[in-house]
């Protein structure tokens, strides 16, 4: 473990290497380029205000764009890296056959190139903020701390599917459908407070909106960035340090897993 | 004199799977008759020892499917023994493929950053590498021109630059050496060339018995992935012209 520390510390040039052709790549021969990474998130929010003010205008939510974008950004971040990760490791399999590096690099520079997209998409979404007149209270400083916890949350998941991908190539696909179910099972354009309280499911009473806190870390940190940015307010400490725990146990579990194949992935790509 | 390269009792095996399961429902089905999964062994080597002393050259020789690129692969640890071990002291250039690695749509500036950081270099150390690497390559009108636009020639011309300026204490050189036109061959040659005289360790695989007669001081002789032979490069070479011919 510890020499895997080393290593990826002599390889972290290498890293950033790949982070930054991730981000190249993906605009090259654009004209705007790099422009796209501030644009697209800008573009999405304008839209959001037109649809939610003017077109169906949310009576019960006040600043409803607001009240979307704070939690869709996470999400995006979420689920691109997520996405993107599948194919981190087959993606480079002419790489991986042709030159040893530690191969954690490939989901680490998957996961990190997003990371970078979403800082800039904050930075956009601070300017909405002013524009939408969004609270700008001392709790915004946790933002860097929530970020970390979906930061180790998705790595896990990375680490995961970019190894289960090497050995069953239907995990994208699989993957797709998944992330698509949980985003509409995501507080993301409802609050979690219009789930019931009780609700009888086969002669059983369940508390939905509490399971869709418990059962689901994401909720628990999407309603942390809403609480923050939108209702400027301090997060549920509580459910907080539950989902860091969470997400510690998904990285420790993920990287296992890869751990256990990364020797075989150039026999197995 | 230490070894910078030493392989013990290493054995390596590849299975071939006839019906691999590369979906999920294939490998369910796979649970009910699992009688149809059929797979083949292959022993790309068995229980292969020697030592590369650091500061020689050393030669691999055999024919073709001897397992000459199976030991550089786990010379250069992007494959795992299967049994035994391999060791390696100090930092490998793998020359194993030229411009492996690189990406079409970068230009050769970035494509000469992403190839040293894929060998494991610093940030700082392949910015000062850079000017060389360009000099070497001779493509420095072409250097910031995205590498889709390269001829094949001029995109081995700057994978052999990177390669063999980064200073690596093991240079692995595998069949590479038709690069480009007979200017750079000789380049590349004198390269290798420098580096032995530099006193560092190249471990050479080729066809080309002659050179490997002249330039290497120690050779070793494969065969259906067991060593046949290892010793001074004439004897070897020798020894296996003289098995060819007798066939």
């Amino acid at each position: 473990m510890l020499q895997t520390w080393r290593e990826l510390l002599q390889y972290r040039f290498l890293l950033k290497q790949l982070v930054i052709v991730n981000l190249k790549v993906r605009y090259k021969n654009s004209v705007l380029g790099f422009l796209w990474t501030l644009l697209n998130p800008l573009f999405m929010m304008l839209v959001f205000t037109v649809l939610f003010t003017i077109m169906l205008p949310q009576a019960a939510v006040p600043n409803f764009p607001l009240f979307v974008l704070v939690a869709l950004l996470p999400w995006q971040f979420f689920s691109n890296s997520v996405m993107m990760s599948t194919s981190s490791v087959v993606g480079n399999a002419h790489l991986i056959k042709k030159v040893y590096f530690p191969r954690e690099v490939l989901p680490l520079s998957t996961v990190l190139s997003n990371l970078v997209n979403f800082a800039l998409a904050l930075v956009v979404l601070f300017g909405m903020m002013v524009v939408l007149r969004g609270p700008f209270t001392i709790w915004i400083l946790l933002l860097p701390l929530i970020i970390a916890v979906q930061l180790i949350f998705t790595l896990g998941w990375a680490f995961f599917l970019s190894t289960a991908t090497v050995f069953y190539r239907d995990v994208p696909m699989i993957m797709d459908v998944l992330m698509l179910a949980w985003f509409f099972l995501t507080p993301i354009f409802y609050p979690i407070t219009i789930l019931p309280q009780s609700k009888e499911v086969f002669g059983i009473v369940l508390n939905v909106q509490r399971l869709a806190y418990v059962l689901n870390p994401m909720a628990s940190l999407i309603a942390s960035y809403r609480v923050i940015l939108y209702d400027g307010a301090p997060p549920a400490w509580d459910f907080l340090l539950r989902t860091t725990v969470t997400a510690i146990a998904f990285l420790i579990l993920g990287y296992l897993f890869f751990r256990r194949f990364r020797r075989s992935m150039a026999e197995e790509v | 004199m230490s070894a910078a390269i030493s392989f013990d009792d290493v054995s390596k095996r590849f299975v071939l799977r006839h019906e691999r399961a590369y979906t999920v429902l294939e490998s369910m089905i796979g649970l009910v008759k699992p009688a149809r999964r059929s797979t083949e062994e292959f022993w790309a080597l068995r229980d292969v020892s020697f030592e590369i002393v650091a500061g020689e050259t050393f030669g691999i020789i055999g024919p073709n499917g001897a397992g000459k690129s199976t030991i550089l692969k786990l010379m250069a640890r992007i494959l795992e023994p299967t049994s035994g071990e391999v060791t390696v002291r100090g930092r490998i250039s793998p020359l194993l493929e030229l411009g492996a690695g690189f990406h079409p749509e970068l230009t050769g500036r970035e494509n000469v950053y992403l190839n040293a950081a894929l060998f494991g270099v610093s940030q700082a150390e392949a910015q000062d590498r850079y000017d060389e690497i360009v000099e070497f390559s001779e493509l420095r009108d072409f250097i910031d021109v995205p590498l889709k636009h390269y001829s094949s020639g001029m995109y081995m011309r700057l994978g052999f630059a990177v390669a063999a300026n980064i200073i690596p204490d093991v240079l692995l050189v595998d069949e590479v050496l038709a690069v480009g036109d007979e200017a750079f061959h000789k380049k590349c040659l004198s390269k290798i060339e420098e580096f032995r005289r530099e006193g560092r360790t190249i471990v050479f695989v080729s066809h080309d018995l002659p050179t490997v007669r002249r330039i290497c001081h120690q050779a070793m002789w494969l065969d259906r992935g067991q060593v046949r032979a290892v010793g001074p490069s004439e004897q070897v070479v020798d020894g296996y012209l003289r098995s060819s011919l007798a066939v």
